[in-house]
């Protein structure tokens, strides 16, 4: 490693040299105390006694749900663990993949990223709730997937539909750059992003013949 | 004690359904209580546990934050308001584009649906060291460890250090300030309107805080002064992937034209200081010109001057020269 | 006229399942009771754990149990453990709560006190390299079953090399091999290229972590695992929990991706399973994607030198390659492959290789997808392209002069190959390009954006031979598949199927695969690794098919008069001179005949694994059970020509994919629009190692940043190129009936080196030999401002 520039107010306090004994050939390491601090700074972990009135009635895929609900619980958490309604999958809990993608109102949202509490009074759509639930007739969007055979593991295929469902039912005359935008809240690992894009082309033909 | 990054500790939810009974509820819980909008940037703090409020506001059923509205010949704009509705709002995007622009670039489309426009201008910083939870300046601790010579500070700032070397990670922001925005903040006490450009704050005002609000303090509305509408406008956001991330750098900037002259100029720049920065003597330099490629190159000369890098981050300088070099170039012939 | 079925598109069985939320993974499985396991993670690099005081957790109300690592397994040497006292990189399981919900169980975790001794760390192969470095272990780092542990260093003599950027040609290391005169090679060579290149790490992050529910039931485990590999994950996990593999209930319908990361299943499935026996009660270990960034395994970086020879016509004639492995605290084998890989790819006759894994304090390493190829595909094709600029030779031409043909011996022992068709795929992606025109479009200039073309030609391992095949048709008439192979979402589960079938004389309706559940039985299979499964089980299958075909005449035969051979099927049925019967009818005849006609009498070389699986099905029908004794000498290996044009924005760095034209050759093609899903989705992972993915520690706590899923940056849909075309030479491998090769891996490697090719093109020919090449490197490059950390400096970022 090359000399480095000093930088910054720190280096008045702590020379370089301290730094490079940290972590120098010989391998020095750095005293326990300073990485137990790496928690948080507030004391215990006794849960607080909430007020929040908990038993909730949602509307889920059309149906009123009545279910007992924690304050802290995200929708996805709810859906998976209280409803059995295990389509949405969790694949970050952060808001960075979208494999936990619903429709809150007919618009996308993660639902790892909402709390149930939030979505009182709103129609909640998952995956399950998509195809015609008399029939088992396939919505448009499950149609055109089929037909045009996408996603490989499929784990974020639940997801990706459901953006899928919320941007043809919004713009059925989308072109294949706005179908990228639209989607690209919805990762795929396995990459099969250029046959989901045929896939979403095809559902907005489908929603326009229907 | 041992740390454990996953479920969101117990807290009490309030879901006030007014400005009145919010504040009323924020002051009297103190530093107790953490303001819930959109949630893209409080849950991650409360999934990682590092943040624990023993009570959290949802501001989500409070109407009168919701909607925009014409106002004074300009746009009000709730702070509740979603990204998503600011992109596809008429009037802004045909008068006031920048803002429809910046609010497009923010992370993905789900996050633009539930994401609102006054998150997005508080959100804290994403230094990865703070987020961590380690406890620096900007935690209530004493030491900096992205400035360290050896830490990994690529996407830390390059000019506004004072201690803390963290950048402000919002697009909207620079747009807001190219636009001139005021911004309305209300307490118990009365509301006050700040510019943009002053809304957020430097670590040397306050080493904790991205922004003027303190505890009890809630942005309610932003407003968009008629005078920079139908400008010629300019935003662009470099970053790794085309989708999720954060800027590198990002510069938002709108040029009243006369026939081929700038008649006057408002550019901000993202990603290279704890807040966004106006460069108010770039504005000086460009105007009266046509934009020409040497006024371009002193622009972004001008811009970066006095910047200093940490180890990491070099390429934000030329990056922050070009991307203003690139705005100014945007309005010539 | 029955259906062809090779090499047309269909409906693959489990898709209905996938769109409709059906498909279930491991963690969409419930139990009554059942109670959830969340880990607690090392805080520090390396350290040992002098005392965990869990009494206060303990005492939470709804905390069940508390797992230390004295109750799990712990391997000798340098072995992973489920849960370990010691520590080898920060973020590695120290122990298990298990409680009643989650909230509970992480709230419990707060509660431990761990009293931590911390030891010696590092991060970076070099620096443990050299004289008096760090090792990741205090016993040394080099373990070996035979010796034990010892210490390996390069001299001060060689750091002077390195450190002054020279080759360093005196180096000792652990592996080395070499054949024909690299030095004599070197010495006659017109133009040498001479380059120290990094590839940087890269985690696997499948998009379903590795969850794991477990419970017992009057002795039986069943076990709800994300898995690539079904029945060798069986028979490993029953290993690994000293149990017999018939009392095990494996249920593995759903992988979400793994990339190599879960191939025999992994280290973490057995926690749930053993806390569940300990507890009497159904565990559901959830793991998170933060655990994931941990526990899920990633690509080894390579730090290496390397030294190519070239004729003035452009041949390679010598590699002299070097390539120090960080191999993180439990090993990996990327650099072996990636060396035989060089050797194959460019056939230099001439060769040399030194080899130095070291265990490095950082999240664990394994295989991911074209393990070690596609490092190498990413690192050496620039310098073929560098080549070409010197000696002034087409770039495409310089490729095909290296590229194998079908008399190659590669790698230390000369191995040979089934097939080779590599030069027939560059040339027809050259075409389907347009090349020709394209070419000159190299460093054209339009505003602030250059215009660069990339090449990149790719190849990994391809198949594998020996297992078995096991189906039945039944008095339904229908034909039933046992698969032993995972699901990963490669279709292969079906596709390997679909040749028998075709053979059989079947329509695909009439066709079940059964896969997924061992208790449903399953033949000894290979892992789901290597790409391998469309050659092996294509294969197993045919044979398999082919006893029924035997079987199904002769009942012909018997029951309807004639001679066998005189019998042909079609459409489900038996046809020849007595007449016909139904497939539903010669499955009742088989039955009643018994022997080998319904499985009760076996054949003498299927695998001992398959014995149960057959056996279950016993006198249920028309049975086809065969091992694959097709033979066949030389490895089996799959080719991908990748072509990119790119446009590389000047001022800031950025790059755009405009297309991607790729063609392959993998032998027959079975199952067209998955081949081409599979060309495009392994080139996309290959970009994603060129462009955006790396780790990132802080050296001062070895400490990783990165460690999320938005800042591990694995490509989005805005990154990929906007157009793609694909093709496929479409020649059969002769040494296999049907001829199909696997195509997973080569892809990688291909859009890495399309890349890396394509920025090096766009800017005059400089390649920056590191990965990830994302703006600010880009951009730093173009302004001519100095690289902030060590040339060869690994995680960072």
């Amino acid at each position: 490693m090359g000399d480095v520039e000093s930088v910054g107010i720190l280096e008045k306090q702590h020379s370089r040299r301290t730094f490079i004994k940290g972590v120098i050939a010989t391998g020095a390491t750095v005293s326990s105390a300073s990485y137990l601090f790496r928690g948080t700074s507030l004391l215990g972990a006794a849960t607080v006694q909430t007020s929040t009135e908990r038993m909730l009635t949602l509307n889920v895929n059309g149906q009123q749900r009545r279910v007992d609900v924690l304050p802290n619980e995200t929708l996805a958490m709810t859906l998976r663990y209280k409803l059995n309604l295990t389509g949405t999958k969790l694949g970050c809990d952060r808001a960075e993949c979208g494999a936990c993608t619903v429709l809150i109102d007919g618009v996308n949202h993660y639902g790892c990223s909402i709390l149930t509490h939030q979505v009182r009074g709103r129609a909640i759509t998952t995956i399950e709730g998509l195809e015609n639930p008399d029939t088992g007739e396939l919505s448009v969007v499950q149609q055109a997937v089929l037909e045009q055979g996408g996603f490989q593991c499929a784990f974020c295929a639940p997801g990706f539909i459901m953006s899928m469902t919320a941007m043809v039912s919004q713009n059925p005359s989308v072109t294949r750059e706005e179908a990228r935008h639209a989607l690209s809240g919805n990762l795929c690992r396995c990459a099969d992003y250029d046959k989901i894009l045929t896939c979403a082309m095809r559902a907005a033909e489908l929603a326009r013949s229907v | 004690m041992a740390t454990i990054k996953d479920m969101i500790p117990a807290f009490d939810l309030l879901q006030p359904t007014s400005v009145a009974d919010a504040l009323s509820l924020l002051s009297e819980h103190g530093s107790d209580a953490w303001v819930l909008a959109g949630g893209l940037d409080t849950f991650d703090w409360l999934k990682d546990r590092v943040k624990r409020p023993r009570v959290v506001v949802d501001l989500g059923a409070i109407t009168e934050l919701q909607g925009i509205r014409d106002a004074q010949g300009g746009i009000e704009i709730g702070a509740m308001t979603t990204l998503t509705e600011i992109v596809n709002h008429q009037r802004i995007r045909s008068e006031f584009s920048v803002l429809s622009t910046a609010a497009d670039h923010v992370a993905t489309p789900q996050i633009r649906n539930q994401g609102t426009l006054g998150g997005n201008v508080s959100q804290d910083t994403r230094c990865w060291y703070y987020r961590s939870g380690w406890p620096c300046y900007r935690a209530g601790g004493n030491v900096c460890y992205a400035s360290a010579p050896n830490a990994m500070n690529r996407e830390h700032c390059i000019v506004g250090r004072s201690r803390c070397v963290a950048v402000n990670p919002s697009d909207t922001a620079p747009a807001l300030i190219a636009v001139d925005a005021k911004m309305v903040v209300e307490n118990r006490r009365r509301p006050s309107t700040y510019d943009a450009e002053d809304f957020f704050i430097g670590p040397s005002i306050d080493i904790t805080r991205m922004t003027v609000m303190e505890p009890g303090d809630l942005l309610t509305r932003v407003y968009v002064p008629p005078i920079w509408a139908n400008a010629s406008f300019y935003f662009e956001k470099v970053r790794d992937r085309g989708s999720w991330d954060f800027q590198l750098v990002s510069v938002a900037a709108a040029f009243r034209m006369s026939g081929s002259t700038i008649e006057q100029a408002r550019i901000a720049v993202n990603g290279v200081a704890p807040y966004p920065v106006r460069l108010e003597a770039v504005e000086r330099l460009v105007a009266g010109t046509s934009g020409d490629e040497a006024t371009q190159n002193a622009a972004g000369d001008l811009a970066v001057r006095g910047a200093r890098a940490l180890r990491h981050n070099d390429y934000k300088i030329p990056m922050m020269r070009n991307l203003v070099r690139r705005a100014v170039r945007s309005v010539s012939a | 006229m029955a259906d062809k079925l090779v090499g047309t598109d269909y409906s693959a069985p489990d898709l209905r399942a996938k769109i409709t939320g059906r498909a279930r993974y491991a963690e969409d499985f419930r139990a009554p009771g059942m109670v959830f396991t969340k880990l607690l993670l090392s805080p520090m690099p390396h350290c040992r754990v002098r005392n965990a005081d869990v009494s206060r957790a303990l005492a939470l109300p709804g905390v069940i149990d508390v797992m230390r690592a004295s109750e799990v397994p712990q391997p000798e040497g340098p072995s992973e453990a489920v849960l370990t006292d010691e520590p080898k990189y920060e973020g590695e399981p120290i122990l298990a709560v298990t409680a009643v919900d989650e909230e509970t169980a992480a709230a419990a975790i707060e509660l431990i006190e761990l009293d931590l001794e911390p030891l010696p760390f590092v991060l970076d192969p070099l620096q443990s390299l050299r004289p008096g470095g760090p090792n990741a272990y205090l016993d040394g780092n080099q373990f070996s079953g035979q010796d034990g542990w010892s210490e390996f260093k390069w001299t001060a003599e060689d750091f002077a090399d390195i450190d002054a950027g020279r080759f360093p040609a005196n180096v000792t290391a652990p592996v080395e091999w070499s054949k024909g005169d690299v030095d004599a090679a070197l010495a006659d060579a017109d133009l040498i290229i001479d380059e120290a290149i990094v590839h940087q790490s890269a985690t696997h992050h499948p998009m379903e972590p590795r969850s794991t529910m477990a419970y017992w039931e009057n002795g039986r485990l069943h076990a709800f695992v994300s898995t690539q590999s079904a029945q060798r994950t069986k028979m490993g996990m029953a290993g690994a929990l000293d149990m017999d593999p018939e009392q095990l209930s494996f249920v593995a319908e759903f992988c979400g991706g793994g990339f190599g990361s879960k191939i025999p299943g992994h280290a973490h499935m057995t926690l749930a399973p053993l806390i569940s026996r300990k507890i009497g009660r159904p565990v559901m270990h959830r793991v998170t994607r933060y655990e994931e960034n941990y526990i899920g395994r990633a690509r080894p970086g390579f730090q290496s030198w390397v030294r190519m020879g070239f004729r003035a016509d452009g041949k390679c004639t010598a590699i002299d390659l070097i390539i120090a492995q960080d191999s993180g605290p439990y090993g990996a084998g990327d650099f072996n492959t990636a060396a035989n890989i060089a050797d194959l790819t460019y056939t230099p006759g001439n060769m040399r290789f030194r080899g130095v894994p070291m265990y490095t304090n950082t999240p664990p390493k394994a295989a991911q997808r074209g393990p070690g190829g596609a490092q190498i595909n990413g690192m050496l094709e620039p310098l073929i392209d560098k080549a070409a600029r010197e000696l002034n030779l087409d770039r495409v031409a310089i490729r095909l002069l290296n590229a194998p043909g079908p008399d190659v011996g590669f790698g230390p022992r000369n191995g040979t190959l089934t097939s080779v068709f590599a030069k027939e795929a560059l040339q027809k992606a050259a075409d389907m390009f347009d090349w020709e025109t394209r070419r000159t479009r190299s460093g054209q200039r339009n505003g602030s954006k250059v215009t660069g073309l990339g090449i990149g030609l790719s190849t990994y391992t391809a198949g594998s031979r020996g297992f078995d095949g096991l189906m039945v048709i039944r008095p339904d008439g229908k034909l039933y598949v046992y698969q032993g192979i995972g699901n990963l979402g490669t279709h292969s589960i079906s596709d390997t199927a679909r040749p028998a079938a075709e053979l059989l004389g079947l329509n695909w309706d009439q066709v079940e695969i059964v896969w997924g559940d061992s208790s449903r039985g399953m033949p000894n299979s290979s892992v789901q690794a290597g790409s391998q499964t469309t050659h092996a089980h294509t294969r197993a299958n045919y044979a398999a098919a082919e006893d029924a075909l035997r079987k199904i005449r002769a009942i012909a035969a018997r029951t309807l008069g004639g001679n066998a051979n005189a019998y042909r099927v079609d459409n489900g049925r038996v046809m020849g001179p007595g007449g016909s019967m139904t497939y539903a009818q010669v499955a009742e005849r088989a039955i009643a005949l018994g022997g080998e006609f319904d499985g009760h009498v076996l054949p003498e070389g299927i695998n001992a694994a398959t014995v149960p699986s057959a056996t279950m099905h016993a006198g249920t029908g028309l049975m086809g059970v065969a091992r694959d004794n097709y033979g066949g000498e030389g490895s089996i290996y799959s080719w991908l020509a990748a072509f990119t044009e790119i446009s590389l924005d000047v001022e800031t760095g950025e790059v755009e994919v405009i297309d991607l034209v790729a063609c392959t050759d993998c032998g027959t093609v079975i199952h067209p629009r998955s081949l081409g899903a599979q060309c495009f989705g392994g080139s996309v992972q290959g970009m994603g190692l060129a462009m955006s993915q790396r780790w990132v520690f802080d050296p001062q706590y070895g400490v990783p940043f990165a460690n999320r899923l938005y800042t591990a940056r694995p490509p989005t849909i805005k990154d990929i190129p906007t157009n793609y075309t694909w093709d496929a030479v479409h020649i059969p491998d002769p040494t296999s009936p049907i001829g199909a090769k696997g195509i997973g891996e080569p892809s990688v490697g291909a859009g890495s080196a399309m890349m890396t090719t394509a920025i090096a093109d766009a800017m005059g020919g400089r390649c920056l030999c590191r990965t990830p090449l994302t703006p600010d490197m880009i951009l730093a490059e173009l302004e001519g401002r100095p690289l902030p950390f060590g040339r060869l400096d690994q995680h960072v970022g």
